[in-house]
């Protein structure tokens, strides 16, 4: 529970916190509405100067056109593979990285940890310049195997810092005991440390995902075939564009781009939330 | 004793072992690609033409003396000052409210995250509808109420294009800036607080006095990891505007994905990641050493 702060019982100061808050949920709510009013809306109802607010006749025929006039489900699919599979390696990666530096001494750690945690300063198009003929020589241009593999780039620092974090805090007696009863190292990091970070990994898991899911730059230069399309170009070159008109198709297209990542989310938000803000702010 | 060390020894190996794919991945995919990127921006190459041909400081010299750079340097520092206040000021705000007893908070917190999981084309998609100049809601509004005679073509229009870009990232991040500010709520020492309304402190005094210096740290870090963030920003402008009209909203990222990627000249484009790069270690450069510091 957090302390109240804003408790003044003042009719002016009631008046404004309500009036800024409903500003604020406007804000971030109506967008979110308006796309999904727009999705149910016959064309005759969205191309009109002063559109309704409410759709009078819901239809959902704009969802059947989105999915018929394009690849939306191969270009969902091919996110999920990407977005799931560099999470899959990011997540590995850096939890055995974060764990061996959080909790074993060996010169050179702290280095390799900065050296990372500076890394997140490189901006990824410039990191893409090199990364394109690097992934043409290797055979991996327009696959998306070399795509996975390129997301990782996007939350391996961040995935570290985070998990580093974390392991620091788990107590050191843990693993004392566990090597006092014989256990190997091996052993200690599969059957105690990994089940204990269980909340940890799964909020850097899904960080890193929604990283890849989100992603145009990297998709857009490396992938052009568009049945290996990923969802941000699949939507940008079918929906976007000076012949586009037909935004109930776009909305409706966007509304069911965006259910995936929606669904995760609203499974392991408890999680991730947690995870995220005490990976980065110390209270 | 001599046993324990090196038994010791071995445990420490195997914790180096550990960090070893992590480290390979990062050589291979992050660090070495860039060092090659750095180096690339002192060569003459296309990636049509064979070999990198070295012309020294000849990118950069050619770059400062061309306005078209020149200008994606303010439209940069223009975006990224604009959006990570405003985001700031919206996050801390409604931080500040839904920390308050209301019906229905807890779903609402969580329903607010909603933006920040949306895919980043959906986001674009969605602000170029409500800011199209047709039929979008945003003209609809302003010629309901008056304040504007004919519809505004947003996306067209200089200072709209960077106005829409601005909302959409404002309105991703607004979510993340509340979580953070809740969640640097929950220390704020209660009794201060009520110390402070016995003395007869109102809202804005309490913020002004006792919220905001015990949060100052927090929206510190806060705003150098927004601004990071609004320095790589691509997707959204890429997808709403493509950096246009003419470059009115060519941030660096997109003055380097045309460079490399539709010129295929990426000396000149490395040249202007290099100097990028620089731009964001200077804002970073206090935050990192925070968490060095923390790291040791």
């Amino acid at each position: 529970m957090n302390p109240l702060v804003l408790t003044s019982r003042h009719p002016v100061a009631v008046t404004f916190r309500a009036v800024i808050t409903i500003l604020l949920i406007g804000f971030l709510f109506f967008p979110v509405y308006w796309m999904i009013a727009t999705a149910l809306k016959p064309n005759n109802q969205i191309f009109v100067q002063f559109p309704s607010l409410v759709p009078t006749e819901p239809i959902i025929a704009n969802f059947w056109r989105a999915l018929s006039q394009s690849n939306l489900l191969g270009y969902l699919t091919n996110s999920l593979v990407t977005a799931g599979g560099s999470s899959l390696i990011t997540t590995t990666l850096a939890a055995l990285a974060a764990y061996g530096f959080a909790k074993y001494r060996f010169s050179g750690r702290f280095v390799m940890m900065n050296f990372m945690i500076a890394a997140q300063m490189f901006p990824f198009a410039v990191i893409l310049i090199s990364l394109y003929p690097m992934m043409q020589a290797a055979g991996l241009l327009d696959t998306l195997l070399g795509l996975t593999i390129a997301y990782v780039v996007f939350a391996l620092p961040p995935a570290i810092y985070i998990l580093f974090s974390f392991y620091s805090r788990l107590p050191n007696e843990l693993i004392e005991a566990a090597r006092i009863d014989g256990a190997s190292e091996l052993t200690i990091l599969r059957k105690v440390v990994l089940p204990l970070s269980r909340p940890a990994l799964i909020s850097v898991a899904v960080y890193s995902f929604t990283w890849a899911w989100n992603d145009l730059l990297y998709s857009l230069t490396l992938v052009t075939s568009d049945n290996l399309r990923t969802i941000g170009p699949g939507l940008l070159l079918t929906f976007f564009g000076e012949m586009q008109q037909d935004w109930g198709g776009a909305m409706a297209a966007a509304i069911m781009a965006s259910l995936p990542a929606v669904i995760i989310f609203a499974f392991l938000q408890r999680f991730f939330v947690a995870g995220l803000t005490s990976g980065a702010v110390k209270s | 004793m001599r046993k324990a060390n090196s038994l010791e020894a071995a445990q420490n190996r195997f914790g180096f072992s550990l960090t070893i794919p992590a480290l390979l991945a990062f050589l291979v995919l992050i660090f070495g690609p860039f060092l090659r990127s750095a180096w690339l921006a002192f060569h003459e190459y296309l990636l049509t033409s064979t070999e990198p041909r070295f012309i020294g400081f000849a990118n950069f010299i050619k770059l400062l003396s061309d306005p078209g750079f020149l200008l994606s340097w303010q439209v940069t520092a223009v975006f990224v000052v604009m959006t990570t206040v405003v985001t700031t000021i919206f996050g801390t705000a409604y931080a500040l409210l839904l920390n308050e007893p209301m019906r229905g908070r807890s779903v609402i917190r969580a329903a607010s995250l909603l933006p920040w999981v949306l895919p980043s084309t959906v986001t674009a998609l969605l602000w170029s509808w409500i800011y199209n100049g047709q039929y979008g809601i945003i003209n609809a509004a302003l010629l309901t109420f008056g304040l504007t005679e004919q519809p505004i073509f947003f996306l067209s229009d200089n200072v709209g294009a960077m106005m829409s870009v601005t909302t959409a990232k404002v309105w991703l991040s607004t979510p993340v800036v509340m979580l953070f500010v809740l969640a640097a709520l929950q220390s704020l020492p209660q009794e201060q607080v009520e110390a402070a309304r016995i003395d007869g402190a109102n809202d804005f005094h309490v913020i002004r006095y006792i919220v905001l210096p015990h949060i100052k740290k927090t929206l510190g870090v806060i705003m150098v990891l927004q601004a990071m963030g609004n320095l790589q920003m691509f997707d959204i402008i890429y997808a709403m505007t493509s950096g246009g009209p003419v470059r009115a909203t060519t941030v660096f990222s997109i003055e380097v994905y045309r460079r490399a990627f539709e010129n295929w000249d990426l000396g000149t484009a490395s040249a202007v990641g290099i100097i990028w790069f620089l731009t964001i270690a200077f804002v970073a450069i206090p935050y990192l050493r925070s968490l060095f510091k923390d790291a040791d």
